[in-house]
């Protein structure tokens, strides 16, 4: 009876002292947003960091390969995985030490890296091998490839993580089912359909660049159910709020210099505004609470930042050359 | 998709009596050399040093180069090694690692860099079978198959891709890491294991 007493009284101390110490670890106030922006440039073959805050440029990252051209960031924020195209490598980065920790040759043209939704494998589109590659984000091992017909452009998966979209350059956005690895589905979109992303409603969005529209696609049915037509040249799509109104989708149109803003929720999409932006706007990121825009300019090489309030730009920072593609922390 | 026994493995193409006479000539062609060597670009990484029938070497710029018989053709990141039917090759890279290439078969030399770590070999078996001694004691050397990934532990294997990408490992001795991106199976000494599209590798089977 002693020794469970002792027993006891020992487990509720260890239970104290756990509460106590986990306690000291909370801050004693709500943190602000601790954004770090990161920018691929590509013809600087470097990613540019950039504080989402203060609008300061932390740093500038050599991939140590050639033309960086897509991002995709871990969940924790730890590691930052970009493409590079004339590589066709894989570049990982170490975000906390702002360098780059391995290269990983995927195939020819590496276009666009996605995360899963569990972030344990990295896919890589490799357009000019017609290959998706599959890599083990822990050790850096490629584990397979699927092949996709058309030149695989861009990559988003379904909430569940049950589908894979990727868009070919021959007009489709072919399914693929992640138990299988194969392709069980290609829908027709448009002209050079591109870039693609998971909506906040849990539609897939994609942009026709080579046309003028956006897309979405039910992964319930595996068909378009909606476009709208955005602008000449099309590009990425991020989702924040205009004070009450959102989630929007943000697009960035390069043919007319623009964002254009969209009903994000809605089953018939409308364009609700328009914002006047730099020359080339391409990447766009929102933060984490969808106040915040962070665009990337192809041809006056900067990043702007713009309040989804007021529409205004708040700051713009330049950066390396060819800016195409902007991710964010949470 | 059909999974092969074992048994059809035993029965495959290769020819053992010319296999042996590839390694044999292996060991002796060449002097062994351990030292790893930083894979740079312009650097040759290996040598070809034997073919029997048809053995094409096609450059990262579409150049195309033949060995016949013993030689000593370099060999470059980022090049495509292919033979014919009735035809197999030898090769050994810098760090002493041998690669026999049955018929029909084509792959690319390719490699992964990572901070602390250095580079690893990395062989892109398109379809064919290839044979793998990494000459005493583990190399960083892995070889991706369309469905499946071996890595090795210093050991002596074989590995065979089908048209349609089915992998069929077999150790000859040592342990080789096969996974594929369902999942990993240390796979040792006299053990098979087959990798499939969408399919964990099979448990290891005589």
């Amino acid at each position: 009876m002693k020794d469970a007493t002792a027993g006891f009284l020992m487990f509720g101390g260890v239970l104290v002292w756990g509460l106590f110490s986990s306690c000291t670890t909370l801050p004693d106030k709500p943190q602000g947003l601790t954004t770090k922006v990161y920018i691929a440039n590509e013809s600087s073959s470097s990613v540019s960091v950039v504080d989402g805050t203060t609008f300061k440029v932390l740093g500038e990252i050599d991939t140590l390969n050639h033309a960086t051209h897509d991002l995709s960031l871990a969940r924790n924020g730890k590691h930052l995985w970009a493409t590079n195209l004339a590589s066709g490598r894989i570049s990982v980065i170490d975000t906390d030490a702002m360098e780059t920790i391995a290269s990983i040759y995927t195939g020819k043209r590496a276009h666009v890296v996605t995360l899963t939704n569990n972030n344990k494998h990295a896919w890589v589109a490799n357009i000019g091998d017609g290959t998706i590659s599959i890599i083990d984000t822990s050790i850096y091992r490629i584990l397979g490839t699927i092949p996709i017909q058309g030149g695989p452009m861009g990559i988003a998966f379904s909430r569940d993580g049950k589908f894979a979209y990727v868009s070919s350059k021959d007009k489709f956005v072919n399914v693929v089912d992640t138990m299988s690895h194969r392709v069980i589905k290609r829908i027709p979109v448009g002209p050079n359909p591109h870039f693609l992303v998971l909506g906040p409603d849990g539609r897939i969005w994609g942009t026709n660049t080579g046309s003028n529209d956006v897309y979405m696609i039910d992964p319930r049915r595996n068909e378009v159910v909606s476009t709208i037509e955005v602008g000449p040249a099309p590009q990425q799509i991020a989702f924040a709020f205009k004070g009450t109104s959102g989630p929007n989708a943000y697009i960035t149109v390069a043919g007319i210099n623009k964002v254009v803003m969209v009903s994000g929720n809605s089953p018939t999409p409308a364009v609700l505004g328009q914002i006047d932006v730099g020359e080339g706007p391409n990447g766009i990121w929102a933060n984490s609470v969808g106040t915040r825009l962070y665009v990337g300019h192809t041809k006056s090489n900067d990043l702007k930042v713009i309040d989804t309030g007021t529409n205004q730009t708040l700051a713009t920072v330049p950066v390396g050359r060819k800016p195409i593609r902007v991710v964010a922390s949470q | 998709m059909t999974v092969k026994e074992p048994t059809e493995v035993a029965h495959h193409t290769w020819t053992q009596q010319t296999f042996m006479f590839l390694c044999l000539l292996g060991l002796f062609w060449l002097p062994l050399n351990s030292v790893d060597r930083a894979f740079a670009a312009g650097e040759a990484v290996g040598t070809a040093t034997n073919a029997i029938g048809g053995f094409m070497v096609v450059r990262s710029d579409g150049i195309e180069e033949q060995l016949e018989g013993k030689g000593a053709l370099p060999l470059f990141e980022g090049d495509v090694l292919r033979t014919e039917g009735s035809s197999q090759a030898m090769i050994e890279f810098n760090n002493g690692i041998k690669v026999a290439l049955n018929e029909n078969t084509m792959f690319t030399i390719l490699s992964r860099w990572e901070k602390g770590k250095g580079f690893t070999r990395v062989l892109r078996l398109k379809h064919g079978e290839v044979w793998v001694d990494t000459q005493g004691g583990p190399k960083p050397l892995e070889i991706e198959t369309p469905v499946a990934t071996a890595a090795v532990k210093g050991t002596e294997f074989d590995l065979l891709v089908s048209p349609d990408g089915q992998s069929t490992l077999t150790v000859i001795s040592g342990v080789v890491e096969f996974g594929t991106a369902f999942g990993t199976c240390p796979i040792k000494t006299s053990k098979i294991s087959y990798g499939n599209r969408g399919k964990k590798c099979t448990k290891p089977t005589y």
